[in-house]
C-alpha cells in the first residue's frame, strides 16, 4: 500500500508532540511515587520534624496535581479515537 | 435534650433534601435533560466516596496516634489517578466496550465469562466490605453519642441508632439504586446525591480546619509551632508501613467494589477521567490538609482519654461552636451514608448477577424461554441483595459491638479486596493470564488474608485461641498466623499484605503458565488486552440454528420490548434486511449478548444465549483473528474482512431481492387471474340478473330484489376499482395531502368508530398514555390506515375472545403506534408478502377483501413519511405504524 500524500512536516511534528505527551502522562505516576517515597531517606538522619515533612508532601502533591492538570488538558484535546497504544 | 433534638431535626431535613436531590436528578435524566448531570465535575465528586467516615473521623485519630503515616491512604490513590493514562483509562474503556456491571463481572468476563470466578470475587468483596459497612454505622452512632453526651436515653441506645440508619439507607438504595434495570447500570439520582454529599463533607472538614487553625491555634505560624512541640512532632515512620500502606491504598482504589462502581460503571464519558486525574488528587489534598492541625490541637485541648477519632466533632463542641459541630456531624454523616449506598449497590449487583440469578435460572429448567418478565426477577433479586448486604453490615456491627479503633478495620478491608488486583491487572495487560491462574491466585490470597489478618483481628478466642496465635496450629511455629515461616514482622498488616499479595501473584502466574485457556478465554483476553486497537472484533458464536424470533422474545424480557425491538431493527437494517429479524450472525449475537450483559452480567447473558443456540463455541475465524499478531496481517485481513463483509451484505441483499422478485412474478400472474376473477364475479351476477329483468314478467318484490343485487354488485365493483385507483395514485405520487393539526387520540377514536366493530366480538383495548399528543399530518389518510388495521384484526383474529391492543410508544426520534391482537398471528413465511397487492394469508376468500388494504396502508405511510410493518414475536398478529417525530413536534 502506497502512503497517502500528506503535509509531512506539520503532521509529523504534531503527531510527534502527541506521542511525547502520552509518554509524559505515562511517566507522571513514577515521578509521583518517587516524590512521595523520598521522605523515607530522611528518617535515618537527625530529628526531622513532622511539620517540615508535611510542608514538603503537600507541596509535592500540589505540584503533581498542577502537572497532571496541564497534561490532562492537553491530552483532552486529542480526539478520543487517537487515544491508542500504538501508531 | 435540646441539642440532640435540633441535631436529629437537622439530620432528617438533610436526608429529605438528599432524597429530593436524587429524585429530581433521576427525573431530569429520564427526560433527557441530564447534560449537567454528566459533567466531569459530578464524576470527580462522585469518586470522593473513597473518603468515608474513616477519612472524616478516622484520619484525625490516625494522625493523633501515628503522625504523618495517615497520608499514605491518600497519596496512594493520588498516584493511581495521576497515572490514569496507564491503568484507569484502559479499565474504563474495557468497562464501556464490554458493558461491565461490576468488578466481578469484569474479571469473569475476561476469563471466559466464568461464573465460578465471579462467585469468588463476589465472596471476597462481600467479606471485605461488610466490616467496612459496619464501621460506617458505628461512626455515625459514635458521633451521635458524642453529641448527646449523657443525654442518651436507654431506649435510643447505640444499636437502635445503627438499626434505624441501616433501614433508612436500605430504603434510599432500593428506591434510587434499583429504580430501573438500566441497560448500562447508571444511577443518576444516586450519583448526584453523592456529589452533593462530597461537597458537604469537604466544606465541613475545611470549616473545622480553618476554625482550628485561626480560631484556636492562632494562625498558620503558631499552629506549625504547636505541631513541632506535640507528641507527633518527630518524623519516625517505618519504611515498610509507608510503602505497604501506599501500595494497599493504590490497590484499593482499583479494586474496592464501590470505587469500581463510580469510576467504571457509572462513567458517562471516558474524557471525564482526564479531569478527575487532577481534580480528585486535589480533592484528597484538601481533605487531608487540616488533619494534622486538628489532631495536634485535639491532643492539646481535649482531656486525656478522649477518643481522637472524634476530634473533628468534639473539638468544636468543647469550644462551644454548636453550629460548626453540627456541620461537622453532617459531614461525617455524608461520608458514612454515601459509602454505604454505593457499596450496597455494587455488592447487590454482584450478588444478584452472579449468585442469585444463576441459581434462579437453573431452577427454571434448562430453557431460557422462561415465562414472564425476567426484569422483575432481576430487580427483586437486587433489592433483596441490598437488604441482605445491609443486614450483614448491621449484624457485624451488632455482634462485634464496635469499640476498636476505626482505622484498623479499614486497612483489613483494603487488604481483603486487594486480593483481586493480580487477576484484574493481569487480565487487562497480559494475554497469557488464564482462568485457572486467576482462580487459584485469588483463592490463595484470600485464604492467606483471612488466616493472617482477618481472623486474628477479632482478637484471641473468637476464631483462634491464644495458644494458636502464639504457637501456631498443632504447635507448628512456622504456621503462626502473624509470623508465617518464622518471619515475625512488627506489623501484622504489612506482614499479611506481603505474604498474601506475593503468593497470590506467584500462584496466578504459575497456574497461568501451566494451564491452557479455552478458546473463549483467548478471545476475551485479546479483546481486553488490545482494547484500544480493535474495540469491535468478531464475535464468539458460531452460526448456529438460532431462531431470531426466540432471541427476540428472550431479549424483550430482559431489555424491555422497545429497547430489544430497536436493537433487532437496527441490526437488521445494517444487514440490509427489512423487518425486525436479522440473521443471527456472530457479530449480532455478540452485540446482543453485550447489551444483555448490561442487565444481568456477562456470564448469565452468555449462558442464556447459549441455551437458545444450543451450544457455545468459537469459530475458526475467531481463533484466526486472535492468532493474527502482526500489523501487516492484521491490515491485510481487515481489508479482506471488509471486502468479504461487503460481499456478504451484497449477496444477502441480492438473495432477498431475488426472492422478492420471484414472489412478485408469481404475484403478477396471480394479479391478472385475481383481477379477472374479482371483476368477473360481480359481472356474472349483474349480467344474469339484468337478463332476468330484461325478459320481464316479474312481480314488484322480485323486481326490487334483483335490482338490489345488481346495485350491490355494482357498488362492490366500484369499491374495488376505487381501491385500485387509490393505490395507483399513491404509488405514482400524485396524491395531494391535506395536512392539519390534530390529536392522535381523536384520529384513533374516529378509526375505531368507522371500522364497524360495534356488533362484533372484537374488543379494542387502548392505553391512554400519549394519546393526547398533537400531530401534524394528513389525519384522514392516517385514519384510513388505522381503520384498515382494526378491520384486519376484526377479520383475521381467530382467538375465542378476540382482543386488539392499541398502544403508543415514544421511540426517541419516532413515534410508534402498535396494534397487537391475540390471534395466531401471521406465519413467518407470509410476513414478507402481506404488504403486497392481492396477497392474502391462507385461502380466506371468506373474509371478502381483495387484499389491497395493507398495500394501500403501506403506500399511505410512505407518503406521510412513516412506515407500517409487521412486528413479530408479540404472541399474536401485530402491526406497528411509525410516524416521524418531526410530524409530532411540529404539531406541538
Amino acid at each position: 500500500m502506497a502512503r497517502k500524500p500528506e503535509n509531512p512536516i506539520f503532521l509529523e511534528r504534531e503527531r510527534y508532540r502527541m506521542r511525547r505527551l502520552m509518554d509524559a502522562a505515562r511517566l507522571a505516576p513514577v515521578l509521583a511515587a518517587f516524590l512521595f517515597l523520598l521522605p523515607l531517606m530522611w528518617s535515618a538522619s537527625e530529628a526531622v520534624k513532622t511539620a517540615s515533612v508535611l510542608v514538603y508532601l503537600f507541596a509535592a502533591w500540589g505540584l503533581l496535581t498542577a502537572v497532571t492538570a496541564f497534561l490532562s488538558r492537553k491530552l483532552h484535546k486529542i480526539p478520543r479515537d487517537k487515544w491508542q497504544e500504538r501508531p | 435534650m435540646g441539642m440532640l433534638n435540633v441535631l436529629v431535626t437537622v439530620s432528617l431535613a438533610y436526608v429529605t433534601f438528599l432524597f429530593m436531590v436524587a429524585f429530581f436528578a433521576d427525573r431530569a435524566a429520564a427526560r433527557g435533560r441530564s447534560k449537567w448531570l454528566q459533567s466531569p465535575l459530578i464524576y470527580t465528586l462522585s469518586l470522593s466516596i473513597y473518603c468515608t467516615a474513616w477519612t472524616f473521623y478516622g484520619a484525625v485519630g490516625y494522625a493523633a496516634r501515628s503522625g504523618v503515616e495517615f497520608l499514605t491512604i491518600y497519596l496512594g490513590p493520588s498516584i493511581v489517578m495521576i497515572g490514569w493514562w496507564l491503568i484507569l483509562r484502559k479499565l474504563v474503556r474495557i468497562g464501556r466496550s464490554q458493558r461491565v456491571t461490576s468488578i466481578a463481572d469484569l474479571i469473569s468476563s475476561r476469563f471466559g465469562k466464568s461464573n465460578s470466578l465471579a462467585v469468588v470475587v463476589t465472596v471476597i468483596a462481600v467479606v471485605g466490605t461488610t466490616p467496612y459497612i459496619a464501621l460506617q454505622l458505628q461512626s455515625v452512632t459514635l458521633a451521635l453519642d458524642a453529641f448527646a453526651g449523657e443525654e442518651v436515653t436507654p431506649s435510643v441506645g447505640p444499636s437502635a441508632t445503627a438499626l434505624w440508619l441501616a433501614v433508612g439507607l436500605a430504603l434510599f438504595t432500593v428506591l434510587f439504586g434499583t429504580r430501573n434495570l438500566d441497560a448500562n447500570e447508571r444511577h443518576d439520582g444516586v450519583v448526584m446525591a453523592i456529589a452533593v454529599e462530597a461537597v458537604v463533607k469537604l466544606v465541613a472538614l475545611v470549616a473545622v480546619g480553618l476554625f482550628v487553625i485561626w480560631g484556636i491555634g492562632g494562625g498558620i505560624g503558631p499552629t506549625m509551632e504547636r505541631i513541632s512541640q506535640s507528641e507527633i512532632a518527630r518524623w519516625d515512620v517505618s519504611a515498610g508501613r509507608w510503602m505497604g500502606l501506599m501500595f494497599l491504598s493504590s490497590a484499593a482504589l482499583l479494586t474496592l467494589p464501590r470505587m469500581f462502581q463510580v469510576m467504571v460503571v457509572e462513567n458517562e464519558d471516558e474524557r471525564h477521567l482526564a479531569t478527575a486525574s487532577w481534580a480528585f488528587p486535589a480533592y484528597l489534598l484538601l481533605m487531608s490538609l487540616f488533619v494534622v492541625p486538628i489532631a495536634v490541637l485535639g491532643l492539646e485541648y481535649m482531656p486525656d482519654g478522649a477518643n481522637p477519632d472524634l476530634f473533628v466533632l468534639t473539638l468544636p463542641l468543647a469550644e462551644g461552636r454548636n453550629t460548626l459541630a453540627m456541620l461537622s456531624f453532617l459531614g461525617g454523616f455524608s461520608s458514612a451514608t454515601s459509602m454505604v449506598i454505593v457499596a450496597a449497590i455494587a455488592l447487590s449487583t454482584m450478588v444478584s448477577n452472579h449468585i442469585v440469578m444463576p441459581i434462579w435460572l437453573s431452577t427454571q429448567g434448562s430453557t431460557a424461554m422462561v415465562a414472564g418478565d425476567v426484569r422483575h426477577v432481576v430487580l427483586l433479586s437486587r433489592r433483596l441483595s441490598i437488604m441482605g448486604v445491609l443486614t450483614l453490615g448491621y449484624l457485624y456491627h451488632h455482634t462485634t459491638g464496635g469499640g476498636e479503633a476505626l482505622a484498623s478495620i479499614g486497612l483489613i478491608s483494603f487488604a481483603g479486596v486487594a486480593q483481586t488486583l493480580p487477576a484484574l491487572l493481569g487480565g487487562i495487560f497480559w494475554r497469557g493470564a488464564t482462568r485457572v491462574g486467576a482462580l487459584m491466585g485469588m483463592v490463595v490470597g484470600f485464604v492467606l488474608w483471612a488466616y493472617t489478618l482477618f481472623m486474628p483481628s477479632f482478637g484471641p478466642e473468637v476464631f483462634m485461641s491464644e495458644t494458636f496465635l502464639r504457637e501456631g496450629p498443632f504447635g507448628w511455629g512456622w504456621l503462626r498466623p502473624e509470623a508465617l515461616f518464622g518471619i515475625a514482622s512488627s506489623d501484622p498488616v504489612v506482614h499479611s499484605v506481603v505474604w498474601s499479595m506475593s503468593l497470590n501473584t506467584f500462584t496466578f502466574f504459575i497456574f497461568s503458565l501451566i494451564s491452557f485457556p479455552t478458546p473463549l478465554e483467548r478471545l476475551q483476553g485479546a479483546q481486553f488486552v488490545n482494547v484500544f486497537d480493535h474495540s469491535a472484533r468478531p464475535g464468539s458464536w458460531s452460526r448456529g440454528l438460532a431462531e431470531a424470533e426466540d432471541l427476540l422474545v428472550m431479549a424483550q424480557r430482559i431489555l424491555g420490548p422497545s429497547e430489544a425491538q430497536s436493537l433487532f431493527r437496527s441490526e437488521a437494517v445494517s444487514q440490509g434486511i427489512t423487518g425486525y429479524l436479522p440473521e443471527t450472525t456472530p457479530e449480532f449475537l455478540q452485540r446482543l449478548e453485550r447489551e444483555m450483559a448490561g442487565s444481568v452480567g456477562a456470564a448469565t447473558a452468555h449462558a442464556m444465549v447459549g441455551q437458545i443456540l444450543g451450544r457455545a463455541s468459537v469459530t475458526v475465524e475467531d481463533l484466526m483473528a486472535v492468532a493474527d499478531e502482526t500489523a501487516q496481517i492484521m491490515e491485510y485481513s481487515n481489508q479482506l474482512e471488509a471486502k468479504s463483509a461487503e460481499l456478504t451484505r451484497t449477496a444477502r441483499q441480492l438473495r432477498a431481492a431475488n426472492e422478492k422478485l420471484t414472489q412478485m412474478s408469481v404475484q403478477k400472474d396471480a394479479f391478472l387471474s385475481q383481477i379477472s376473477h374479482e371483476l368477473r364475479t360481480p359481472m356474472t351476477s349483474i349480467r344474469a340478473f339484468s337478463e332476468i329483468l330484461r325478459d320481464g314478467g316479474l312481480d314488484d318484490a322480485a323486481l326490487a330484489k334483483y335490482a338490489g343485487i345488481i346495485h350491490d354488485e355494482a357498488i362492490r365493483l366500484t369499491r374495488l376499482l376505487d381501491d385500485l385507483l387509490d393505490l395507483s395514485v399513491l404509488e405514482n405520487g400524485q396524491v395531494s395531502l391535506n395536512e392539519r393539526v390534530g390529536k392522535i387520540g381523536d384520529v384513533l377514536n374516529q378509526a375505531v368508530a368507522a371500522a364497524g366493530i360495534e356488533n362484533s366480538r372484537l374488543r379494542v383495548v387502548r392505553s391512554k398514555v400519549r394519546e393526547d399528543l398533537m400531530i401534524y399530518t394528513d389525519l384522514d389518510r392516517l385514519s384510513q390506515v388505522f381503520i384498515n388495521l382494526i378491520s384486519n384484526a376484526l377479520k383475521y383474529c381467530d382467538a375465542a375472545r378476540p382482543r386488539l391492543e392499541v398502544s403508543i410508544r415514544d421511540l426517541g426520534d419516532t413515534l410508534a403506534i402498535d396494534f397487537i391482537d391475540n390471534g395466531s398471528g401471521i406465519p413467518m413465511a407470509s410476513q414478507d408478502v402481506i404488504f403486497e397487492k392481492f396477497s392474502r394469508v391462507g385461502s380466506d376468500q371468506a373474509a371478502g377483501g381483495a387484499g389491497l388494504g395493507l398495500a394501500i396502508c403501506r403506500e399511505i405511510m410512505h407518503r406521510l413519511g412513516g412506515t407500517v410493518s409487521y412486528l413479530p414475536g408479540q404472541g399474536g398478529g401485530a402491526f406497528r405504524v411509525i410516524l416521524p417525530v418531526t410530524v409530532v413536534r411540529s404539531g406541538r
